[in-house]
């Protein structure tokens, strides 16, 4: 008898509970989505991100919330299904109706959403690196730009002495517009065409329209191309500019161990590898290694080591089904991701409202600023960010060591076009005559 | 088995063409009476996948050929008519905005230093010529892929393999950014249909409704068909396909037309549905996709009229579900279910009520027998 | 450029007189040299370098691998010290000590490659012939007069064909920035009659180079048509050797797929996921080899103790993973075939959607399990480098993958064809009912094949977790490629299936060389489909009276 009032009474109060909570909750939150791929073959990268928004909002929301309200993520899984991707931002936008939208790693996934937030006037944030070409006033990049990534890392490669460039990439968007910029950024700094590596295709008309060795998705036999890569190398100061995405990484810089490569002979510098990337990579084969980014988990200084502290601890705490919890690193695009969320909360705060067309134009007017883990990032008036750009090479604990840094590196979308390469004689001679 | 066929046909009709529509456009906002313009688009996917299914049924369920490569002529037809799509941007493109695309190419090609219209894009700027290519391409691909694979008396697996191979290779190939159909990123950020703007809802609704008109269209298509003598052979064929053979039958061009039928209709609905997700992509032809739709029949119900098309918008829906509701458990859910259907439910959703009744006449049988066996029993 | 002749003279005496600097001196100058920076440290490393004692080659090899550490004492001073059998030692004196707060000696790729070059001019004099010859090589790709002594003392008493060979052709590379014409020339003609194939762009650069005399570019153009003529060959060559070790990881993977899809007909979509079983096996026994493995099931913490092995014990996890990724593979394959196979056996069609199902489960399975991220494999020591012959580079990964795969189609071949349960499984897989009429226990034995097949495919996964990924998608990768390869070669025919592989990799590997690699695998797949079309059967049809067949 008391048994069956127990159970009874314990149910009506899960029914109540279930039934309750959620409208309780409703009056003094408002809703944010997190739009990323997990399952299918991006989830590799995107389950990260989805990671460290949630532990933004749980930070955010134990200091107050914004303007008052606590953050309610609406996470949905865009399944690395490219129409999935838009169908689920219409629900975001359209049935959820969240105030802004974190979300996309690859750049077909944001093409795909791109027509859903201009239709719907909605706001996302971006922040995995990118081609660029793009400027759409419902999307705030706060990744990477090329001249944040690539030409610094390019800079730095012939600071060192390095007269030889092989461009391999996958064959995406990405790689192929970077490939181009560089291009055309390597010709301008009197590199001849001959010592850029990895093949040109031209049009009819002889003008170049790809650069590099490109590997479809999913490719897994490397052997040709770094034989040739081998052979590249061969006669000194090479190396190679690498735009593979994460999971083609891995039997390239196998073969390129076994083959007997090592960042001495030939360093590769990868704009796609960042720690996190790192985990599935054997890191005691890679020592010396480069990679390019706005944030590296080696960065000392004392806000990133409470961004590190206050993750690791949140992990361990966190109840939320299917987060990994052991060996987790921090990566350039989960702070972007983060530095993303609080930007945001920094324009509605200023704003005053959630209204998109007003943290708009607070974001836009350029003083909206966050010092977040990598330093200190500003949004700019064309939608992206400054920031800082290291330069670091990899250890064998799978971390990077940082090299070089580049302050306050203002984010330009558009590149291609802008670097005339230099008249005149291509190629310093190598001959040295002695006099 | 007909007549309540007819009426799911009559009511579903009249419920997906008129109420919901007429729900959508005048319905107010908030009441339980509106249908939201995200639920007409989502619709409006789940439906034109419904079409690809009963393609794929067409094939395996009647004819006993089970294609992997239905979303080869699914995205064929989606890319035939993205192409037109892609030219009408023209001066709403970003880099004619910009002023450095005089031309109007589509964004991508100017993306990749394409200074000109690639010969075969031109007569796409016509949306009668694209139009009829969304029928003509698929078509004409099948025709000669099925033309071979016939000759050689191709079945089974054997034939199952070669097409997931096809479609595999052609993702391949689209996937190449150099191959002008815009690689990996696809054809999207479309604007305007015959002049309509696609993002409106009216224009949405009304591509919705064409393709619950294609649907049924289709659907008494096949009945009709299945009705001729030409349907009987076509199920002869899945039967026996030697002693259709040996009756005189001249089973390859039987396969054939209907290979090239399925891939028609798949092209139709692969046309309807890029304008309503805004999106075509290689990746809709990998082969995991093609198996996918194989899957919905399965779970629908192969060999049935309605079967394939409860099982599209029901997996479906349940993946537009679970993928908010349980994001990191959803695959084990679909894979899982995958995996009863077919070992529990071999006539799918559509034989469900039947095996419902026959378990309960079983039950019925046992009861009655035990009943006998009592009934012998005490008299001894 | 004295020390430079002082090394001379001491390759030259080298087995003789091994040390001129005492090894106190030696010390003395290496632990200068950490603590320096910038030139000074380059200057200090290249001077203990050309003392060629072997106890600043240990030391200098050590940092280079970043296995000097620092200690900072009290008063700020920084002592460095190595590691050796659990001691602390000081480099200054070699003497053990207890450091205070150690941290590792930092090294950036420049000083490495400073180190290496040191360590290069000391490995001019080493033992190791294969050694000496590879730096050699770097010391001429430098193109620095200043190592010309070195290598001229060296050539005189060299007598290993290949070093002289590395050696000639080094002195040639650094002659060709030498301002006599004559001597240009000469280093030209002789790189082009030793076919180094290095020196290519540098010859290249000669010919348009505004600075060569006309009879240099004439010269430079003759060798680079030869050296080019070579190369063609050599390519021919690696193609070759890729298309086959290529082949033979085709062969590995499909070789699972042979027999359950092949022998009895399962389409297994999930055998890429037990591929993948096979991998992680491999994940795990390598970390339980090592410091452990902590993993959150389902948001579960769970650790795995490890056994913290080094050395040789730790790099031969990997003969230990190959059985248990077999294992473990055949357990899941066993459960797949109980629980779900075993029902669809007479309905091959439907089974292909099952074992899809169930392939999407195993996936998420492995993300909640192990994470969604790819995990680290490393290849162990054995595995990786590679021999040369004439030019092309053969990678002990590859050679050891056509071994390896040659091995498991032995012991297939051996246990269908010589064993007892060979021959029921064939007698099954010929005619189930008349074998069951027999006595044979078919359920017992399809069974044993599936189990048996899905251990090949473990062995696949095993084999590459060396080459490749190791996570959730791994299996999707090769899913298509081993069913093509497994149908081209004739169903049910393992002669076939190897022709098939070796075939579909080299084929693809050489259209690759001709095109890119996307296009050369749409072409490789695009022939292939075409063989089927005309060839049904694949290569070696089977020969069957049955109508139905």
């Amino acid at each position: 008898m008391i048994k069956s009032y127990l159970v009874k009474a314990a149910l009506t109060l899960c029914v109540a509970a279930a039934t309750l909570a959620p409208q309780v909750r409703a009056a003094d939150t408002v809703k944010v989505g997190v739009l990323h791929s997990l399952s299918g073959t991006m989830a590799i990268s995107e389950t990260s991100l989805r990671d460290v928004l949630l532990f933004a909002f749980d930070e955010i929301n134990k200091s107050g919330g914004v303007l008052g309200k606590q953050i309610e993520p609406v996470v949905v899984d865009g399944a690395s299904n490219w129409p999935l991707f838009a169908e689920k931002a219409k629900q975001l936008l359209e049935v959820d109706k969240t105030a802004v939208t974190f979300g996309c790693w690859t750049s077909v996934s944001r093409k795909s959403v791109l027509p859903v937030y201009e239709k719907n006037n909605g706001l996302l944030f971006y922040a995995v690196q990118y081609e660029g070409e793009e400027l759409s006033k419902n999307i705030f990049y706060t990744a990477e730009a090329v001249n944040q990534q690539a030409t610094p890392a390019v800079d730095y490669l012939l600071a060192e002495g390095k007269k030889k460039f092989y461009l391999l990439g996958s064959d995406y968007v990405y790689p192929q517009t970077t490939n181009l910029v560089l291009l055309e950024y390597l010709l301008s700094k009197g590199v001849p065409l001959a010592n850029i590596g990895g093949g040109l295709s031209k049009d009819s008309d002889g003008k170049v329209i790809s650069a590099g060795k490109y590997t479809p998705f999913g490719h897994t036999d490397y052997q040709q191309i770094v034989a040739e890569i081998k052979k590249f190398a061969a006669s000194g100061d090479a190396c190679v500019v690498s735009t593979l995405n994460g999971d083609t990484n891995v039997p390239f810089f196998k073969e390129y161990a076994a083959a007997g490569l090592t960042a001495e002979d030939c360093p590769v510098v990868s704009f796609s590898i960042s720690e996190d990337e790192f985990r599935g990579l054997p890191a005691d084969q890679l020592v010396g290694q480069l990679g390019c980014w706005t944030y590296f988990q080696s960065i000392q200084s004392p806000a990133n080591k409470k961004f590190i502290t206050n993750f690791t601890d949140w992990l361990k705490t966190t109840e939320v089904p299917g987060i990994q919890k052991e060996g987790r690193v921090t990566c350039s695009p989960m702070v972007l991701s983060y530095d993303g969320v609080y930007l945001w909360k920094a324009a509605v705060e200023k704003a005053k409202s959630f209204d998109v067309d007003k943290v708009r134009t607070v974001l836009e007017s350029g003083t909206i600023s966050f010092s977040g883990p990598g330093g200190k990032v500003t949004m700019q008036k064309n939608h992206h960010l400054t920031k800082n750009v290291y330069i670091g090479e990899t250890t064998k604990d799978g971390q990077f060591k940082i090299l070089k840094s580049f302050n306050n590196v203002v984010g330009e979308p558009f590149l291609k076009g802008t670097f005339k390469a230099s008249d005149g004689k291509p190629a310093a001679a190598k001959k040295k005559k002695k006099g | 088995m007909r007549k309540p066929e007819n009426l799911i046909l009559i009511i579903g009709a009249l419920l997906l063409l008129v109420i919901m529509p007429l729900m959508n456009a005048y319905g107010t906002a908030g009441s339980p009476l509106h249908v939201s313009d995200y639920t007409i688009n989502l619709w409006g996917k789940y439906l034109s996948y419904a079409l690809l299914a009963i393609s794929v049924n067409l094939l395996w369920g009647y004819t006993g050929l089970l294609s992997l490569g239905q979303c080869l002529f699914f995205s064929l037809g989606g890319y035939a008519l993205g192409m037109h799509l892609m030219l009408k941007i023209g001066k709403l493109g970003q880099f004619y905005k910009a002023g450095n695309n005089p031309l109007e190419l589509p964004d991508f090609m100017v993306f990749m230093g394409k200074t000109e219209l690639p010969g075969h894009w031109i007569p796409f700027h016509n949306f009668w010529f694209a139009a009829l290519m969304v029928f003509v391409v698929p078509g004409m691909v099948a025709f000669l892929f099925g033309w071979l694979a016939f000759r050689s008396r191709i079945k089974g697996v054997y034939f199952s393999i070669l097409t997931q191979a096809l479609t595999y290779a052609a993702s391949l190939l689209f996937f190449q950014n150099k191959f002008t159909f815009g690689g990996n990123n696809g054809l999207t950020d479309f604007k305007t249909l015959l002049g309509a703007d696609l993002n409106a809802a009216d224009v949405r609704r009304n591509l919705y409704i064409a393709t619950v008109i294609l649907l049924f269209t289709v659907l008494l298509l096949v009945k009709w068909l299945l009705g001729t003598k030409f349907g009987k052979v076509q199920k002869a064929i899945r039967d026996s396909e030697n002693r259709v053979l040996f009756s005189g039958y001249a089973t390859t061009t039987f396969k054939l037309f209907i290979f090239v039928l399925c891939a028609v209709i798949a092209g139709a609905a692969g046309a309807l549905y890029v304008p309503q997700v805004g999106i075509i992509n290689p990746s809709e032809m990998t082969p995991d996709k093609s198996l996918e739709a194989v899957v919905w029949v399965a779970v629908g119900g192969r060999g049935t009229l309605l079967g394939p098309v409860y099982g599209a918008i029901f997996v479906n829906a349940l993946k537009s579900w679970a993928t908010t509701a349980y994001p990191d458990y959803w695959l084990i859910i679909l894979g899982g279910l995958f995996v009863l259907a077919v070992l529990f439910t071999p006539n799918g959703m559509a034989g469900l009520p039947q095996q419902i009744k026959d378990i309960i006449a079983w039950f019925k049988r046992r009861a009655a027998n035990r009943h006998a066996e009592a009934a012998a029993a005490t008299p001894a | 450029m004295l020390r430079f002749l002082l090394l001379a003279v001491l390759c030259w005496a080298a087995p003789v007189l091994a040390q001129t600097m005492p090894d106190s001196e030696v010390r003395t100058k290496l632990s200068a040299a950490i603590l320096a920076e910038d030139e000074a440290q380059e200057e200090l490393i290249q001077t203990v370098g050309a003392t060629g004692s072997p106890l600043a080659a240990e030391i200098l090899g050590l940092w280079r691998q970043g296995s000097v550490y620092l200690d900072t004492t009290a008063d700020g001073d920084k002592i460095p010290f190595i590691k050796k059998d659990g001691a602390s030692l000081r480099i200054d004196t070699g003497a053990a000590f207890t450091p205070e707060s150690p941290t590792e000696a930092e090294t950036s790729s420049k000083l490495r490659k400073s180190i290496r070059t040191a360590l290069d001019l000391m490995e001019v004099a080493d033992p190791d012939p294969k050694t000496r010859a590879s730096a050699i090589q770097k010391l001429g790709g430098t193109q620095n007069d200043e190592y010309l002594p070195v290598l001229k003392v060296r050539l005189e008493m060299e007598t290993d064909k290949k070093v002289r060979k590395a050696l000639e052709a080094a002195i040639a590379t650094i002659d060709l920035t030498n301002e006599d014409d004559a001597v240009c020339i000469a280093a030209i003609q002789k790189l082009g009659t030793l076919k180094n194939l290095a020196s290519m762009d540098t010859l290249k650069a000669m010919i348009t180079s505004e600075e060569e005399s006309d009879a240099a570019k004439a010269e430079a153009q003759k060798a680079v048509s030869i050296l080019e003529s070579y190369s063609r060959w050599v390519n021919a060559g690696g193609t070759l050797f890729s298309g086959i070790s290529a082949g033979s990881v085709l062969l590995v993977v499909a070789l699972g797929l042979a027999i359950t899809f092949g022998l009895m007909g399962v389409i297994n979509m999930a055998h890429g996921e037990i591929m993948a079983v096979g991998a992680y096996t491999t994940y795990f026994v390598q970390n339980i080899f090592g410091g452990g493995l902590s993993l959150s099931m389902f948001g579960q913490g769970l650790k795995i103790p490890g056994m913290n092995l080094t050395g040789s014990a730790y790099q031969s996890y990997f003969i230990w993973a190959i059985p248990a990724s077999f294992l473990t593979a055949a357990l899941v394959g066993i459960a797949l075939e109980r629980g779900v196979i075993r029902f669809l056996y007479k309905r091959p069609l439907e089974s292909l959607l099952a074992t899809w199902g169930i392939s999407l489960i195993l996936q998420q399975l492995f993300k909640l399990v192990v994470g969604p991220n790819n995990v680290s494999v490393s290849s162990p020591t054995y595995l990786s480098g590679s021999f040369i012959v004439s030019d092309v580079s053969l990678g002990y990964n590859r050679v050891f993958v056509i071994c390896f795969a040659a091995a498991i189609v032995f012991c297939t071949w051996m246990l269908l064809t010589k064993t007892r349960l060979g021959l029921f499984i064939r007698a099954v897989m010929q005619n189930r009912q008349m074998a069951a009429c027999m006595g044979v226990r078919t359920e017992r034995v399809n069974m044993l094949t599936f189990g048996f097949g899905s251990g090949l495919a473990g062995l696949g996964g095993a084999f590459l977790s060396q080459l490749g990924n190791v996570g959730p998608n791994l299996g999707q990768d090769y899913i298509v490629d081993s069913f093509m390869t497994v149908v081209v070669g004739g169903v049910g025919n393992l002669i076939g299936t190897v022709c098939s592989a070796i075939g579909i990799g080299t084929a693809a590997q050489s259209l690759q060389a001709v095109t890119d690699p996307s296009m050369g695998k749409v072409l490789a797949l695009g022939s292939i489909i075409l063989f089927l079309l005309w060839r049904p059967g694949g290569l070696f049809p089977t020969r069957t009276r049955s109508l139905e067949g």
